[in-house]
């Protein structure tokens, strides 16, 4: 019942903020795809035709990993200074914070959708590809979900305290992006320096999604279930770091 | 329907304990937790933070038919207080028993999204208020009715003055009475509690609920509204009791001499 109520608040609360940021413009929504359509094309011409990257049907292996890195980074940069720019609502009565969160997340994964719709599809099914196998994908969102709300969640109590994190944070992410395997396959990094992949929870969140739809073998499972457990652990954490400032944050908001 | 017997208990709260951590503000950014973790190692590791008790070992019980006036100079815990009946904040020891819905205002100024209407900021209130009503245009429709905002319900909500916020938010809240209905000195130094219609329609509310527990610093308001007073002193119940002896307790060793 709760998670119902619950659910009805993200709901509107994202359907008011779409109406509110696309009533005046609706170059808004042109961007949302079009951002990401030249990330993808310009790193595609600088890889694949400039340094020449060796892996077949690179576009599709460079979309496996890049959108779920700009859903990723962007949600964790615009969700982490939340709780500071909604503080007056936050205090004004009892809302559950996550509601705030929930919605910023869920609109986001609507720009996540709208661009593997316009973006990957037509690359995924012209490299034909089995159509079946997307069944799995919401599988292989779960963890990317939970993962990057968690991270965000715990950045974002941090922010209320340390008001510079986001932009400590817009930092280390593009430090990250380049010691992720978002443009380049994992297998192009030396064994003694696997550790970097290794101990990069990103990977582990983006991993099943490049797996599904490039790789599109078994390969899948174990990404996912190390997905999970990865996304688990990044949730628990948040839920420790919540539970131990949550009333220092109102005090501090 | 206001019930006669006033031994019904709505709300009860037991040894409660609520402190901060002061290390939170020797730093302003990471950067500089960052550069003290490296010139002060030991220091940075091993020291304890500072407790600052804000609520310092509170029990009283709110009863059905209950108008508790909450009185305190700025700082003595009252808001805290408040935000922990309203299941905002957690104490770290004690408890807080009540099976009662509990309602908090706190402010009167949010619109959630500025750049929508009032009429739409209206709704959207209303489903972070009330998520229980699965239909919410009637009490919406009700409420903004009410407001007599008119044409200004069409216009954004950013171009509010605070009067109209308030007006809209006020009207909204009141459209449905709840069991502990909790306002933290939402109606302070505001004019339009005194204009005729809202403040029939608040005084209204305020009886329709279970119990009130009032914060303000306006006596007249206090004396208006409330039968009881508790008054906080340095997150310790100072007094509690009759209206008038509240009053005076607080006037004669709390309230800042003007």
């Amino acid at each position: 019942m709760e998670l119902k109520f619950f659910w009805a608040q993200v709901r509107d609360l994202t359907v008011a903020s779409l109406k509110s940021r696309y009533r005046k413009t609706f170059a808004g929504f042109i961007w949302v795809v079009l951002n990401p359509l030249l990330m993808f094309g310009v790193q595609s011409l600088v890889f694949k035709t400039f340094m020449r990257i060796q892996v077949p049907d690179y576009n599709l292996f460079l979309l496996g990993g890049l959108l779920p890195w700009i859903f990723f980074s962007s949600t964790i940069q615009m969700t982490t200074p939340l709780f500071v720019t909604q503080s007056h609502l936050l205090r004004s009565f009892k809302i559950n914070p996550m509601v705030i969160f929930g919605s910023q997340v869920l609109d986001n994964f609507i720009n996540f959708v709208a661009s593997f719709l316009l973006i990957v599809l037509p690359f995924y099914l012209t490299t034909g590809r089995d159509f079946s196998t997307l069944l799995l994908l919401p599988l292989a969102l779960i963890p990317l979900l939970i993962g990057t709300l968690s991270i965000g969640v715990a950045l974002s109590t941090i922010n209320v305290f340390f008001r510079d994190t986001n932009f400590v944070m817009g930092f280390i992410f593009n430090l990250l992006f380049y010691v992720t395997p978002v443009f380049y396959p994992k297998e192009y990094i030396p064994t003694n320096w696997q550790w970097i992949v290794d101990f990069n929870p990103a990977v582990y969140l983006l991993n099943p999604f490049r797996s599904l739809i490039y790789f599109g073998d078994g390969t899948f499972w174990m990404a996912t279930l190390k997905g999970f457990v990865v996304s688990l652990v990044l949730f628990l954490t948040a839920v420790i770091i919540w539970k131990r400032k949550r009333n220092a944050f109102y005090h501090k908001l | 329907m206001p019930s006669t017997t006033n031994s019904e208990l709505l709300l009860s709260v037991k040894n409660l304990k609520v402190h901060f951590e002061l290390e939170h503000y020797q730093h302003h950014g990471l950067r500089d937790v960052f550069v003290s973790a490296i010139t002060h190692p030991v220091e940075f590791f091993l020291k304890k933070p500072e407790l600052l008790n804000v609520i310092d070992d509170v029990s009283f019980d709110v009863t059905r038919g209950m108008r508790l006036g909450l009185l305190g100079v700025n700082g003595s815990g009252k808001t805290t207080l408040c935000r922990c009946l309203a299941g905002m904040m957690v104490a770290q020891s004690g408890s807080i028993t009540t099976d009662a819905e509990v309602r908090a205002i706190f402010d009167t100024g949010t619109g959630i999204l500025p750049e929508l209407t009032g009429r739409e900021n209206a709704f959207l209130l209303a489903r972070l208020f009330f998520p229980e009503i699965k239909d919410l245009r009637p009490l919406v429709n009700e409420a903004l009715e009410f407001s007599e905002l008119g044409h200004f319900l069409d216009v954004p909500f950013r171009q509010y003055s605070k009067g109209m916020q308030a007006r809209l938010m006020l009207s909204l809240i009141s459209a449905k009475s709840t069991d502990v209905l909790i306002l933290d000195e939402v109606l302070d130094g505001a004019d339009y509690f005194f204009q005729q219609k809202l403040s029939v329609r608040m005084r209204n509310f305020i009886k329709s609920a279970g119990a009130t527990i009032f914060v303000s610093h306006s006596a007249d308001q206090v004396r208006e509204v409330c039968d009881q007073v508790l008054v906080m002193n340095k997150g310790k119940i100072g007094f509690m009791g009759g209206v008038e002896e509240g009053l005076d307790y607080y006037h004669k060793n709390l309230a800042p001499v003007s």
